[in-house]
C-alpha cells in the first residue's frame, strides 16, 4: 500500500501527497518513506506566528498570491488548536485563504495542534519534507497562535515572521514575550487601523536595539500594504535549516573520521592509546579523562 | 477524557462548506461546533464556495466526509456537480452529506445520486454525530 502511494506521489498525484500527509500527521508514516522521496531542492520554509486574531490566516492568504506571482509553488500548513477535552478541532484557516481552486501550484492543509502544549501540529517537520519532495518551493506555516516563549517554530522554519497589531500592550509586554529572540522579521499588521503608526515606531525602536537588529515593517492584508516588501525581506533571508543541516552533516563526517582513526590506532598498536584503553578498562581513569587523552593522541598522530 | 490529552489520531476529518450564493452560515457553524465537540476534525471552508473549491479542499485535506450546506434552492444543480467532480478527481469514496432546505420529494433523488444522507431543518446534533459515527465515510485503502 505504501509503495503504491509513493509511486503515485512520484508521479505528482496530489491525492497521494494528501494521504501521506495524513499518515505523517498521525505518526504512522513508515520510517524509510522520506528516504524514498528524496527532494531535489529545499523549500523556503516561512513561519507566520503571532497571537490569536492578529490576522495570520488573512496575511497567509495574501502571501499565497504574492508567492504565486513569483512563479513559485507553495504549500500552506495551517495549525489550529485541538480541544483537549473532546480531541476534536475546528480548523477554520482555509476560509481566509480563498484562491483559485484549479491552481495546482497551491496546496493547503489544515492541522490540529495540541492546545496548551504547542502552537504547532505534531510531526510538522515530516510534513514539511513531504511538501518539499512533492516539489513545493515555499512552505508557509501558520502557527496556532500562542507566542510567549514559543521557540519550536524557530527550529522548523528558515524565516520566522511575527505579527503584532496596534494596541497590544506596551514595549515591555513585547520584551517579555521574547519576540525579538524568535522573530527574524517583525510585522505590525493591520496597518490601516488607528494606532498603527505609534506601534510601528515603538516596535522599531526596540527592534533596533536587539542583537542582531530585527527588521520591522507595516503591513495590512486588507489593503495589501507592505506585502511585496514583506516577501522581499523573507526571500532575502538565508535558508537557516540548510545551514544547520550542513553543520550537522559536517559533525557526522568528523565523528566518522575520528572513529576510523581510533580503530586504526588500536589495531596498529599506537602504544599510548592502547595503554589508555587498558587503564580505562581497569577503572583507573574515568571515561571522560580517557577520551580526552585519546583525542589528544589521535590529533597529534600524523 | 484522558485519552484525548494526546493527539487525537483516530479523528475523522470532515470538510464543511456553503456552496452557492446564500449567506446563511449559522446552521453550518452550529454543526461545525457540535462535530468538534464530538471529536471530529472539522475543516470549515466557509461561505460562497464553488463546487471546484470544495472538491479541492476535500482532496488536499484528505477528508473522510464533506458536508454541503445549501439554503438557496440550487441543490439540484450544485450537489450533482460536486458529486461528479469528486468522482472525476478520484474521490468517489468520500461520504457526502447535505444540509439545509431540501424539499422532501427531492431527497430520494439526491440519495440516488450518491449523497449519504440529507439533514433538514429540525435535525438534532446528536442525530448527525450518531450517523457519522455509525458510518465510516471515506474508505482508506
Amino acid at each position: 500500500m505504501i509503495e503504491r502511494l509513493i509511486e503515485r506521489f512520484r508521479h505528482g498525484d496530489r491525492l497521494a501527497l494528501a494521504r501521506l500527509m495524513s499518515l505523517a500527521a498521525r505518526g504512522e508514516l513508515p520510517r524509510d518513506t522520506l528516504g524514498a522521496l528524496q527532494s531535489s531542492k529545499p523549500a523556503r520554509v516561512v513561519a507566520i506566528t503571532g497571537s490569536g486574531g492578529v490576522g495570520k490566516s488573512s496575511l497567509v492568504g495574501r502571501l499565497i498570491t504574492v508567492v504565486r506571482d513569483q512563479g513559485l509553488k507553495v504549500a500552506v500548513l495551517a495549525c489550529d488548536p485541538q480541544s483537549p477535552l473532546s480531541g476534536g478541532a475546528l480548523l477554520g484557516d482555509r476560509v481566509r485563504m480563498a484562491g483559485k481552486p484549479d491552481d495546482d501550484g497551491v496546496f493547503i492543509r489544515s492541522l490540529a495542534a495540541l492546545s496548551g502544549q504547542s502552537a504547532l501540529a505534531a510531526h510538522l517537520d515530516t510534513m514539511i519534507r513531504l511538501c518539499e519532495a512533492f516539489g513545493m518551493e515555499v512552505v508557509l506555516i501558520e502557527t496556532a497562535g500562542a507566542g510567549q516563549g514559543d521557540t519550536a517554530v524557530h527550529a522548523l522554519a528558515d524565516v520566522v515572521v511575527l505579527l503584532l497589531q496596534p494596541e497590544t500592550g506596551d514595549d515591555l509586554q513585547r520584551e517579555k514575550a521574547g519576540v525579538f529572540e524568535v522573530a527574524d522579521v517583525l510585522v505590525v499588521h493591520k496597518a490601516d487601523m488607528p494606532g498603527a503608526e505609534q506601534a510601528f515606531a515603538q516596535v522599531r525602536a526596540a527592534a533596533e536595539l536587539a542583537t542582531p537588529p530585527v527588521p520591522v515593517l507595516k503591513a495590512s492584508a486588507r489593503t495589501g500594504e507592505g506585502l511585496a516588501e514583506l516577501w522581499r525581506l523573507v526571500a532575502g533571508r538565508p535558508l537557516r535549516r540548510q545551514a544547520d543541516q550542513v553543520d550537522k552533516d559536517l559533525l557526522v563526517a568528523i565523528q566518522e573520521e575520528l572513529a576510523r582513526r581510533f580503530e586504526s590506532a588500536l589495531a596498529g598498536g599506537v602504544k599510548g592509546v592502547r595503554d589508555l584503553v587498558s587503564r580505562w578498562r581497569q577503572g583507573s581513569v574515568s571515561s571522560h579523562e580517557a577520551a580526552t587523552a585519546v583525542l589528544d593522541l589521535l590529533l597529534n598522530e600524523p | 477524557m484522558a485519552e484525548h490529552l494526546a493527539q487525537n489520531r483516530a479523528a475523522k476529518r470532515i470538510v464543511l462548506a456553503k456552496v452557492g450564493l446564500d449567506g446563511h452560515d449559522r446552521g453550518v457553524k452550529v454543526v461545525a461546533r457540535a462535530l468538534r465537540d464530538a471529536g471530529f476534525h472539522v475543516i470549515y471552508a466557509g461561505l460562497w464556495q464553488t463546487p471546484e473549491a470544495v472538491v479541492r479542499a476535500v482532496a488536499d485535506e484528505d477528508a473522510d466526509w464533506v458536508g454541503l450546506s445549501i439554503l438557496s434552492g440550487a441543490h439540484m444543480t450544485l450537489v450533482p456537480r460536486v458529486l461528479r467532480l469528486l468522482k472525476e478527481t478520484g474521490l468517489a469514496n468520500v461520504g457526502v452529506l447535505v444540509g439545509g432546505i431540501i424539499p422532501e420529494d427531492e431527497v430520494p433523488k439526491l440519495l440516488e445520486l450518491g449523497v449519504a444522507r440529507v439533514f433538514g431543518p429540525g435535525t438534532s446534533m446528536p442525530e448527525i454525530v450518531e450517523f457519522l459515527k455509525q458510518n465510516s465515510g471515506a474508505r482508506h485503502d
